[in-house]
């Protein structure tokens, strides 16, 4: 296979994605509604198609090794400057774009049957092929520039498929819970992009020298210019891979149909931060202070996930603690170097969990038929817990676990609400001074600020 | 505090208070032992029509359909214009005011009600209203339904009018318009102002309309973890510390410790805790503080009690649950108590209200250890809610509109008397009022289409043949009615029964497997006898249990270790990914991936061969720990078998084989599987009570008993436990090695009918099914129908006893051969040996509130699926082990969900008895729990004489002759070739092939 043919067939892999959702759009847009077998034939094909071309790419690779790359040009170009769109395809991308796409494919299978007669069925298509070709995006991009862009897909179809019952108020407030958490999260990603352009005059993804098969971003000169760019990629990381303290909209994720839980956040979307700092790796190498921060930064998320994870009585926060935990083990392997180890386990991970919240509602059916084998009550857990937890501190690491470590709390109560109240406080002074100045002169009628019950309603 | 020694008299009313809320909960047990009820069961003493209405506004949901479905039936047929009639014409019976004109010369009052139901047009409401008055030319233009000859007359008024003001010429627009402005500013000017005050219930919702915050959004989310903490089954790896010491107690060991959570509204929680535990408070003394805390006045108490259960009432229904039935609970009871829920809710209710208020300080203040509320917090409690402007505008538009559709002189309007007049009788049919009507109009059309399908059937319907082949015995569950059908079609010499699928055998039944015993049998009966399952071959079993055991520990630990730190990182990054092949072959292969994967999830080693432990010996009167008889004695088995062999008319010794069948439904992605199991085993699944019913017929001692008693069973007849599948259409046979060697070739034939039966009814099910192949053959859709109920992704594995809406209590002979399309129970039932009746009001006594209770679960999940039901399946999300919430932390999903429900017709169950009228009238007014259901209306109640084609509907309090519509049936040969490629309802016709040997 010639070179050319692989830069085709990887510009082709990110492609694919891309046309299920112009073939979904289109019609959509012209109100257009498609069947539902028209929608998963589409889906399919795609997504199939895709996991073909990952599986010739992934041959090529493993013949002749170091990377793939191809490029569509600039988007456009200004002095210094200039947004062009490179793919990159080496021993990390094209794994995980292979993963990603027969996960995406099979999810789309699954939910033909999940999903059928479901009202919201077209946008649950439309959705996870954007989502899917968010994430071919990420995964291939040849700079940060462009990772940006499919990072953004993957955050904004996260939030769309949280609130996927928009008729009911709670998933609509979860899906703006997880949004706004990206958003503050993605500060760090721009930020990011940047200062690698300032710093090290690109942002594109080079070869590493060591590593035979990983590609990484370029590595500014100085030692500084490392460790802050490693902070802020991690920042980023930390708010798509629900890491401590960012992690509490995880479990409020899972308002969305059940496959959509399963492919966000027990199998691609959890993990795109870490590969994202994958991708970081040779700054991370650089920077001592950032990649301890990682290792910090996981293990401190793996302890929460795996305390709160234990007192979760309902069967997806438990999966979704259970995900947050391993999630912070990966992490932790990142910062400490074990790329190929954090690689395997990713897909093993990703591969496990989804499965998992695929059978959750099943939960009753196979505890019963677990009864029935053991032929007992099943043997109760967390006894070493007991065993080793001093009894008078037990409540107190219960009750904190139940909490969820008081993140919501804290967050609540004393970062946005401390916020939320002087900005109150500021409308009160605002509405006296509006009363003061509309208050009825001589003569005047009554000056129509606010009618009274409007006023009523505020605050 | 002011009262610290309370008196006796207000202790005990706390708990009464909150004994009398409870009632107001939903009912459900935790959904492994779900059983269908009546979701307002508490309102039967209440009229049907009033109490879904009271229902309505006490849980905020809705009565009957919406309007704009009624529009649809309608428009598509299903009601027709004679209906509308027909229930206007009934109502007219009952008041003299529906013949009166509202207006002189006008139209009366069943005149205007037929008019509006005939158009159904929208009200907008508030801003919507607004916006079309304001911008649309509503107003000033006729509206669009007014018919032709009105418009002319209108139009021609209109003109004269303009004459004789003089305005001779003006275009015929701004005549119109000038008269309807008339007619709005008379109608606008006789509403009378409609204010109504609101009193709160709650102090939250004074705090929610004064402050705009909600004090639940604080509360409900601790409340749901602590309670589903306290109840957890095992989901949960760590269980709440202390929790046998009950709710409250549990509660205050983990929020009484110091260094509290840092949640503002719990600040000074842990020190009051400590306080009330130092104290020794008990729930009640904790109760009356909160709500004296919360200063709601003692008489509101009961609202204020009512009120705040129900505000997570899927929870407090479930603590209940666990406080009443600790036998149903999944694994282990817990001691729980609702009025220790109440009050923990309370207290943290307290907290919230004070943390709230003291953020809105300015508006009102609060304080709940002391002081008065601010002046400004008092005014807010007695400030009425306005209304908002538009909603008085609402009446005048509907009879804006009303007045120019109904032959009436506009210029009566001048009159205030007539305009008012006009208006009270637009609002008083109201919405509500008018969707009542066209409910009752929609179960009519319903009812006549099978009364006239009954009564054509016996008309064309042929006796079957003396001698049957072979006699089945299901269930008679609506969706047995399809089975039966065809086991006829297949077989034109069987013979089928109808009986509650417990047959008569009222056991706690120990399977093999079981952990546990469990009752099988109607919930309101209580088991005295134990039967238990035990193989043949001890050694046999030992081997079976190393092995399953083995298998279990695997899976248990497989499961519990990938959620955890070490455990799970080790497996997940090392053999993580072998994961990918369940995922692909339950995507893209269900049905096939659970045929290879199964020997790895069962292990290899093949089930035992059992037997049943029946028999107790004559003496043996031994109880176990939970008070059961093992087995039963001799004399009780003849009892048993001898009821059911009366009962459902069955002469044993006409054919060599008597097939017992039991049903249950197993399917995976299903929380709610156990509500498609047999209703008449408490939830559970038939086949051991087939099995033993069998095995009682079949004993030698037993026949001997019977035989005394003048059943005489001959020696070559053998009876056959099965369990029908329900949701793969599988049979299950047991014990078949026993039966006689002669009677192998009666067996074969059997079992052959069966399973064409079962093939032939999972054809007819995929009718239903939108992504069954269509024009499949049985085989067919046989397998899809299986790959239904294996798959993981299925959110409908069956339609469960959607559709149900009619029941059938009498002689299969007047049934065999109809097409009731699987909406009929069929109980068998013969009237020409039960001079007394007798056994008619026992069967009545069974399936009137059996088969009214699944039916009205339908009916409430259907007309209002988020209220009563639990909507959607798709994001559920189990808790506990016990019941599902929408996402996270949502209250408890009580009812069934939207896929269970969304083909069911919403029409009150339907009774059809053989019996004369005045016989009937009389059985039901010595029976007051039956006589209620059937005179309130929860059940329509038809009587079908047993000699002649006549039938009585019981309306308006007594029986009344039904004269059919119309004699003419379809008659087709097989039920195939009626239903064809359809998906929609299908009406009775008449099968030829059921009879085709008699006919020869």
């Amino acid at each position: 296979m010639s070179y050319s043919v692989q830069s085709a067939l990887l510009i082709a892999l990110v492609a694919l994605p891309f046309s299920a959702v112009l073939a979904l759009a289109i019609p959509a847009w012209f109100a257009r509604r498609a069947s539902e077998r028209a929608v998963t034939r589409v889906v399919g094909w795609a997504f199939g198609s895709a996991v073909i071309t990952a599986l010739l790419l992934a041959a090529a690779l493993s013949q002749r090794g170091g990377t793939i790359s191809a490029s569509l040009g600039d988007w456009f170009r200004v002095d210094h400057y200039a947004f062009s769109i490179t793919l990159v395809g080496d021993g990390l991308s094209i794994p995980f774009a292979l993963f990603s796409a027969a996960l995406v494919g099979l999810i789309g299978a699954f939910s033909r049957r999940y999903l059928h007669r479901e009202a919201g069925f077209y946008r649950f298509y439309l959705l996870l092929s954007l989502f899917g070709a968010g994430v071919e995006l990420v995964v291939l991009a040849g700079s940060l520039d462009l990772v940006i862009f499919g990072w953004e897909l993957v955050g904004l179809t996260s939030a769309l498929l949280i609130a996927f019952f928009s008729e009911r108020k709670k998933p609509v407030e979860h899906g703006l819970r997880a949004f706004v958490t990206y958003r503050a999260c993605d500060l760090g990603l721009l930020v990011a992009a940047v200062w690698l352009h300032f710093r090290a005059g690109e942002s594109t993804i080079i070869a590493v020298p060591g590593a035979r098969a990983f590609a990484g971003f370029p590595v500014p000169p100085g030692a500084f210019d490392a460790t802050v760019l490693g902070l802020l990629l991690l920042l980023a990381a930390m708010g798509k891979s629900a890491q401590v303290p960012f992690g509490g909209w995880l479990p409020r994720a899972l308002e969305g149909p059940t496959p959509s839980s399963a492919i966000f956040y027990g199998a691609i979307s959890v993990h795109l931060g870490a590969y994202l700092l994958l991708r970081a790796a040779p700054i991370l190498e650089r920077a001592p202070i950032a990649a301890a921060a990682v290792v910090l930064i996981g293990a401190l998320t793996a302890l929460h996930g795996t305390f709160v994870g234990r007192a979760q009585t309902d069967i997806k926060s438990a999966l979704a603690y259970a995900s947050m935990t391993q999630v912070g083990l990966i992490f932790v392997e990142i910062g400490l170097g074990f790329r190929y180890l954090a690689l395997v386990h990713i897909v093993g991970h990703a591969a496990v969990r989804s499965s998992q919240i695929l059978r959750s509602p099943s939960l009753l059916h196979d505890h019963h038929h677990l009864e029935r084998a053991m032929a007992e009550t099943l043997p109760r857990t967390g006894k070493h817990l007991e065993r080793w937890v001093p009894r008078a501190l037990q409540p107190w690491l219960y009750r904190h676990a139940l909490e969820r470590g008081y993140f919501d709390a804290i967050l609540r109560d004393h970062l946005i609400g401390g916020l939320v109240r002087t900005l109150r406080r500021i409308d009160t002074l605002d509405q006296r001074w509006a009363h003061w100045l509309s208050r009825p002169l001589d003569g005047a009628l009554e000056s129509p600020v606010l009618p009274p019950h409007q006023k009523e309603e505020r605050s | 505090m002011t009262s610290s020694t309370p008196s006796r008299e207000r202790r005990a009313s706390i708990a009464e208070l909150c004994e009398h809320a409870a009632h107001l909960l939903p009912q459900q047990a935790p959904l492994h032992a779900f059983v269908h009820h009546n979701t307002l069961h508490l309102f039967e003493h209440l009229p049907f029509e009033e109490a879904v209405v009271e229902g309505a506004r006490q849980f905020r949901t809705e009565p009957f359909q919406t309007e704009a479905a009624f529009a649809r039936h309608l428009a598509g047929g299903r009601i027709k214009p004679e209906d509308i009639d027909a229930v206007l014409a009934e109502d007219s019976a009952l008041d003299a005011a529906y013949g009166r004109p509202i207006l002189p010369g006008g139209p009366t009052r069943r005149q205007l009600r037929a008019l509006r139901l005939r158009h159904l047009f929208e009200v907008p409401r508030g801003p919507a209203l607004l916006w079309l008055l304001g911008e649309a030319d509503v107003r000033t233009r006729l509206s669009p339904l007014v018919e032709e000859g009105r418009r002319e007359a209108l139009l021609k008024r209109a003109s004269s009018d303009g004459a004789r003001e003089g305005r001779e010429g003006s275009a015929s627009k701004g005549r119109q318009a000038r008269l309807l402005e008339r007619l709005w500013a008379h109608l606008e000017q006789a509403r009378e102002p409609h204010r109504e005050a609101t009193s709160w219930a709650r102090r939250r919702d004074q705090v929610l309309a004064s402050t705009g915050f909600d004090t639940d959004e604080l509360v409900h989310p601790l409340l749901i973890r602590l309670t589903a903490a306290f109840l957890d089954q095992g989901v949960a790896y760590w269980s709440m510390p202390e929790r046998e010491a009950g709710f409250l107690s549990a509660f205050r060991r983990l929020y009484g410790r110091p260094f509290g959570p840092p949640d503002r509204f719990l600040r000074g929680l842990s020190e009051e805790l400590r306080r009330q535990e130092a104290e020794g408070w008990d729930a009640e003394r904790t109760i009356r503080w909160a709500l004296e805390a919360l200063r709601v006045p003692e008489g509101d108490w009961d609202k204020a009690i009512e009120a705040t259960l129900l505000s997570l009432r899927g929870w407090a229904g479930m603590m209940y649950q666990f406080e009443q039935r600790p036998d149903r609970a999944p694994v282990e009871a817990r001691s729980a108590r609702l009025i220790d829920y109440l009050a923990v809710e309370l207290t943290l209710d307290v907290f919230a209200t004070q943390s709230a208020l003291g953020d809105h300080g300015d508006e009102v203040a609060f304080d709940p250890q002391s002081g008065e509320g601010t002046p400004a917090a008092q005014a807010a409690a007695k400030r009425p809610r306005d209304l908002t402007p538009s909603s008085h505008l609402e009446l005048v538009y509907e009879a804006f509109v009303l007045a120019q559709l109904a032959p009436i002189d506009l210029d009566l309007f001048a009159d205030e008397r007539h305009a008012r007049a006009f208006l009270d009788e637009v609002r008083a049919f109201d919405e509500m009022a008018r969707r009542r009507a066209l409910h009752l109009a929609y179960e009519r059309r319903h009812r006549v289409v099978v009364l006239d399908g009954l009564l054509a059937h016996a008309r064309v319907s042929v006796t079957p043949p003396p001698k049957p082949e072979l006699q089945v015995v299901l269930c008679m569950d609506d969706r047995e009615e399809s089975l039966r059908r065809h086991i006829e079609e297949s077989c034109p010499t069987a013979e089928t029964f109808g009986y509650a699928g417990f047959f008569g055998v009222p056991m706690s039944y120990k399977g093999l497997d079981d952990v546990r015993p469990r009752p099988l049998c109607p919930v309101v009966v209580r088991p005295r006898h134990l039967v238990v399952e035990r193989a043949v071959d001890p050694s046999g079993q030992e081997a079976y249990r190393t092995a399953r055991r083995k298998q279990g520990a695997l899976t248990h630990s497989l499961s519990v270790g990938s959620k955890t730190l070490t455990r799970g990182s080790l497996m997940t990054a090392t053999l993580g990914f072998t994961s990918i092949m369940p995922l692909v072959g339950r995507a893209l292969f269900p049905r096939l991936w659970e045929r290879w994967s199964r020997p790895l999830r069962e292990g290899l080693v093949e089930r035992p061969k059992t037997r049943l432990q029946i028999e107790r010996a004559e003496g043996d009167d031994a109880v176990n720990e939970d008070g059961l008889l093992l087995g039963f004695l001799v004399s009780e088995m003849v009892n048993l078998v001898f009821t059911v062999l009366t009962n459902s008319a069955l002469s044993p010794g006409r054919s060599p084989i008597v097939l017992i069948a039991g049903h249950g439904s197993s399917s995976l992605n299903n929380p709610h599987e156990a509500a498609y199991d047999c209703g008449a085993t408490g939830g559970g699944r038939g086949g051991p009570n087939a099995r033993a019913f069998a095995a009682m017929a079949n004993h030698p001692a037993v026949r001997e008993g019977l035989r005394a008693r003048g059943i005489d069973i001959p020696e070559g007849t053998w009876f056959l436990g099965a369990l029908h599948d329900t949701a793969d259409d599988s049979m299950t046979y047991y014990d078949d090695d026993l039966v006689p060697e002669a009677l192998l070739p009666a067996l074969e034939r059997a079992k052959r009918v069966m399973a064409e039966a079962c093939a032939r009814n999972a054809h007819e099910r995929c009718r239903r099914f939108e992504s069954a192949p269509k024009g499949a053959s049985p085989r067919k859709t046989l397998a899809h129908a299986e790959g239904r109920a294996r798959d993981l992704a299925q959110p409908r594995p069956e339609c469960g006893h959607a559709t149900n809406a009619v029941c059938i209590v009498g002689r299969r002979a007047r049934t065999r051969g109809l097409f009731l399309d699987r909406r009929s129970f069929l109980v068998s039932y013969d009237p020409t040996t039960d001079a007394t009746n007798e056994v008619l009001a026992g069967l009545l006594m069974a399936v009137g509130p059996v088969g009214a209770g699944i039916n009205l679960e339908y009916y409430f999940s259907y007309v209002d699926s988020a209220g009563y039901g639990c909507g959607s399946k798709l994001p559920h999300n189990i808790v506990g082990l016990f019941g599902v919430m929408d996402g996270h932390a949502s209250d408890l999903r009580t009812g069934l969900p939207w896929q269970m429900v969304e083909i069911h017709e919403p029409v009150r169950l339907l009774l059809i008895a053989e019996i004369e009228p005045e016989r009937l009238e009389r059985l039901l007014s010595e029976r007051p729990a039956l006589d209620r259901l059937v005179r309130n209306g929860w059940i329509q109640v038809v009587a079908w004489s047993p000699e002649a084609d006549r039938m009585h509907v019981f309306q308006r309090g007594a029986f009344r002759p039904y004269t059919p519509e119309t004699t003419a049936i379809p008659i087709v040969d097989r039920s195939a070739e009626f239903y064809g490629d359809s998906i929609d309802h299908l009406g009775p016709a008449h099968i030829r092939s059921s009879f085709r040997e008699a006919l020869a």
